[in-house]
């Protein structure tokens, strides 16, 4: 087999050369010039670590969300912290018709393995367009589990975690960190950092700024 | 072998060296009617044992046990208690002495009401069936043969179906009800589609397979006939006069030479079937092979009736004589039984069983006509296929996670910002609906958070300003949010968008009255 077969194969990436395959506009132009693919992968498993609560990890993935939601895909909600509120949805052009929230009673039994075994049967199903779960600490098997169910179906999984998890090794192929720049500004402004991406390196970084 | 056979009187049977004269048979060369239908028996030899075992998987040696006191005797056996080497007629006591068996009581009712499922199911392969008591259907199949590719095709379905069933059947097809049915009976598999055929293939036939009257049947022994074929060959007149009458028509029914119409069984509107399960259960997942048999039994009923259901109630009896029930939903009308086992599956694993259980019964009743996925999205705004994977989605989350679980959202036309959103659930997050009424609140002019927080939480404020990871910055435009008066008394907030020390955004308000606390109500994620 020749070098080129190899290379024709993308099994193996070389650094510096975006992925093949096109990616989801993500609705930011800085972001997707650093995003492997130009844009959000349309399945696999992404993780969004943020550090603080409240400086736009969802809005980050909002316009994404909601070109495939008024494209009839699924958007489904595991666990969210807080109620997806649906005036604010709707204004940033998410389609409600095609949004499922499945979270449990804090008090339920095993609240935690039902919201990993419902994330994984949404990532497996096909008219989901994306899954997103809020989860903390995530045993290293668990998350190979979801990465495989991501990449076997044609769902974009969104796996929501604090910064402290960036830590941890993952399974993932992209993984961004989020923090806030210069809190006294306004318009807000939000660093992504590539924590990891397969197909680019890891390291670059880029500066957005959110409206509300 | 003689083709003339057909004309009863022309020709000798195979048979005819062991008969009590060897003259050719006697009966009036009439011609057989036409025969447009054909008719398949199903024989359960083993009736009485499968119905009170085919709720579990066969892990244990049972035996159906009749008779009383110390004259107890076993009257059939599974295969695992054959293994151990018991056989029917075998004492009570020494099929105990053998292994452990599990002993069974017969219950002639619950094999009659088998039965009956039984033909119910079996009329997704014909219109026409029809109960042969205490042990036998009959389907009326000419006008299936297409459908099913012949004979064998259906045979085969008929078997699979069986298996799933927990039954064991003896089959034969044969132009004329008496045939069929007295062939199933002395053979595994017999396949009879000529009329011309049939007489051959009765000769041979003991009179026991046709389970004559005891005094019919002594009175030929008496006279050394044993078999059809021999019985062919006693005169016409002397069979009518030595026996009855009724016995020349029972032949003449047998060989397609008098009409023997049979009645449908009448179709009933609900589904109702019970299981009783050989030994008690005391862990739902246990229930899946009975509420497997059920399923089954479901399928080919609605099958047969042309019908969907949405909802299938089931009912579980303790020990003592207790009943549980749950329900399973289907969000789209259907009859899969792959999807619905599935369903159940995740039930049953939620579910904690108060009592060991003795019996599963499943009722449908809410019947509907039509085919799975027939004109099931009101609106017609998504692609039928979709619509069916995102139905059996949600189905199997629902049955895992609980109706509770799965939720949807919507707009509400309110002010208040708690009250200008919904949870849509149940039969609102399936139907595709339009999402309600803009909010009053006009969510593209106002900023309004991406999160609102469940119950408001009250910050904690230092010097006046309110704290939450430290203090918050307030941004300078206040927006002031007062309730109706018909939404009770609240009282009016002022809102504001707080940043805190790291950055994030928060939605916060103060109370204009009362206490004047600060609280959180929302995050800008």
């Amino acid at each position: 087999m020749s070098l080129e077969d190899l290379l024709q194969r993308a099994q193996v990436w070389r650094a510096g050369r975006a992925a093949p395959g096109v990616g989801l506009a993500s609705g930011f132009a800085a972001l997707d010039a650093i995003l492997p693919g130009g844009g959000w992968p349309t399945r696999g498993l992404t993780e969004i670590l943020a550090a603080g609560s409240g400086i736009g990890a969802l809005r980050l993935v909002l316009p994404a969300l909601a070109r495939l939601s008024r494209e009839g895909r699924w958007i489904i909600w595991v666990a969210p912290p807080h109620i997806p509120y649906s005036p604010a949805l709707s204004g940033h052009g998410l389609d409600l018709t095609r949004v499922l929230v499945v979270d449990f009673p804090e008090d339920e039994r095993n609240a935690a393995a039902q919201s990993l075994w419902a994330y994984e049967q949404a990532l497996r199903f096909d008219a989901c367009g994306a899954a997103l779960l809020w989860v903390d600490r995530l045993p290293q098997l668990r998350l190979r589990r979801l990465q495989l169910a991501a990449e076997s179906g044609a769902t974009w999984g969104l796996l929501f975690r604090p910064a402290a998890c960036a830590a941890q090794a993952s399974p993932a192929p992209l993984r961004l960190e989020l923090r806030a720049l210069d809190a006294a500004s306004a318009p807000a402004a939000l660093q992504v950092r590539l924590h990891k991406a397969r197909g680019r390196h890891a390291g670059q970084c880029c500066r957005l700024e959110l409206e509300i | 072998m003689p083709s003339s056979l057909p004309l009863f009187d022309s020709a000798p049977l195979p048979v005819a060296t062991r008969g009590p004269r060897s003259t050719p048979e006697r009966w009036l060369p009439t011609r057989p009617l036409p025969a447009p239908t054909l008719w398949l028996c199903l024989h359960l030899p083993q009736l009485p044992l499968e119905v009170r075992t085919r709720g579990l998987p066969a892990s244990r040696a049972c035996v159906l046990v009749e008779g009383e006191g110390t004259r107890r005797r076993v009257l059939m056996a599974n295969t695992r208690a054959a293994t151990l080497g018991i056989r029917a007629g075998m004492p009570v006591g020494a099929a105990h002495a053998l292994g452990e068996v599990v002993e069974l009581e017969r219950s002639v009712e619950a094999e009659q009401a088998a039965l009956t499922r039984l033909a119910h199911w079996a009329m997704q392969f014909s219109p026409l069936v029809s109960l042969v008591a205490p042990d036998g259907v009959l389907l009326e199949v000419r006008g299936s043969l297409r459908l099913f590719q012949g004979v064998e095709g259906l045979l085969t379905r008929l078997r699979q179906g069986l298996k799933q069933l927990g039954y064991r059947a003896q089959y034969a097809v044969a132009p004329t009800p008496l045939a069929a049915t007295a062939l199933a009976r002395v053979s595994a598999r017999a396949v009879v589609e000529d009329m011309h055929e049939l007489p051959r293939h009765l000769a041979g036939l003991p009179l026991a397979a046709l389970r004559l009257a005891p005094a019919e049947e002594e009175a030929l022994a008496s006279v050394g006939v044993r078999t059809v074929g021999e019985c062919r060959r006693l005169a016409r007149a002397d069979l009518a006069r030595r026996l009855s009458p009724a016995l020349l028509d029972h032949f003449d029914k047998l060989h397609g030479l008098a009409p023997d119409p049979r009645a449908a069984l009448p179709v009933p509107n609900r589904f109702e079937s019970r299981l009783e399960l050989p030994w008690e259960v005391s862990h739902a997942q246990a229930l899946v092979t009975a509420g497997e048999r059920l399923l089954h039994e479901l399928q080919g009923f609605l099958r047969g009736h042309n019908a969907v259901t949405r909802l299938l109630r089931w009912r579980l009896r303790d020990r003592s004589g207790h009943w549980q029930s749950f329900e399973l939903r289907l969000t789209q009308p259907g009859r899969e039984q792959a999807h619905m086992l599935l369903l159940l599956r995740e039930t049953l694993m939620r579910m904690s069983l108060a009592a060991p259980v003795t019996a599963m019964e499943l009722l449908v009743d809410d019947l509907v006509q039509g085919r799975p996925g027939e004109g099931a999205d009101l609106f017609g705004q998504r692609p039928a296929a979709q619509g069916e994977a995102y139905a059996a989605f949600i189905d199997r989350l629902r049955a895992r996670c609980g109706d509770e679980a799965l939720r949807g959202v919507a707009l509400e036309a309110a002010h208040r910002p708690e009250a200008a959103w919904r949870w849509r659930q149940g039969e609102g997050l399936t139907l595709a609906q339009r999402v309600g009424a803009r909010s009053l609140s006009a969510a593209g002019r106002q900023a309004r958070p991406l999160w609102l927080v469940r119950e408001p939480l009250t910050l904690p404020t230092h010097e006046g300003i309110p704290h939450f990871e430290g203090p918050l910055t307030l941004a300078p435009e206040r927006e002031r949010i007062e309730a109706g008066w018909w939404e009770g008394p609240a009282p009016a907030r002022d809102y504001f968008v707080a940043r805190t020390p790291r950055g994030g955004r928060l939605w916060v308000y103060k109370e204009l009255e009362g206490e004047q606390r600060w609280r959180l109500h929302g995050v800008f994620e």
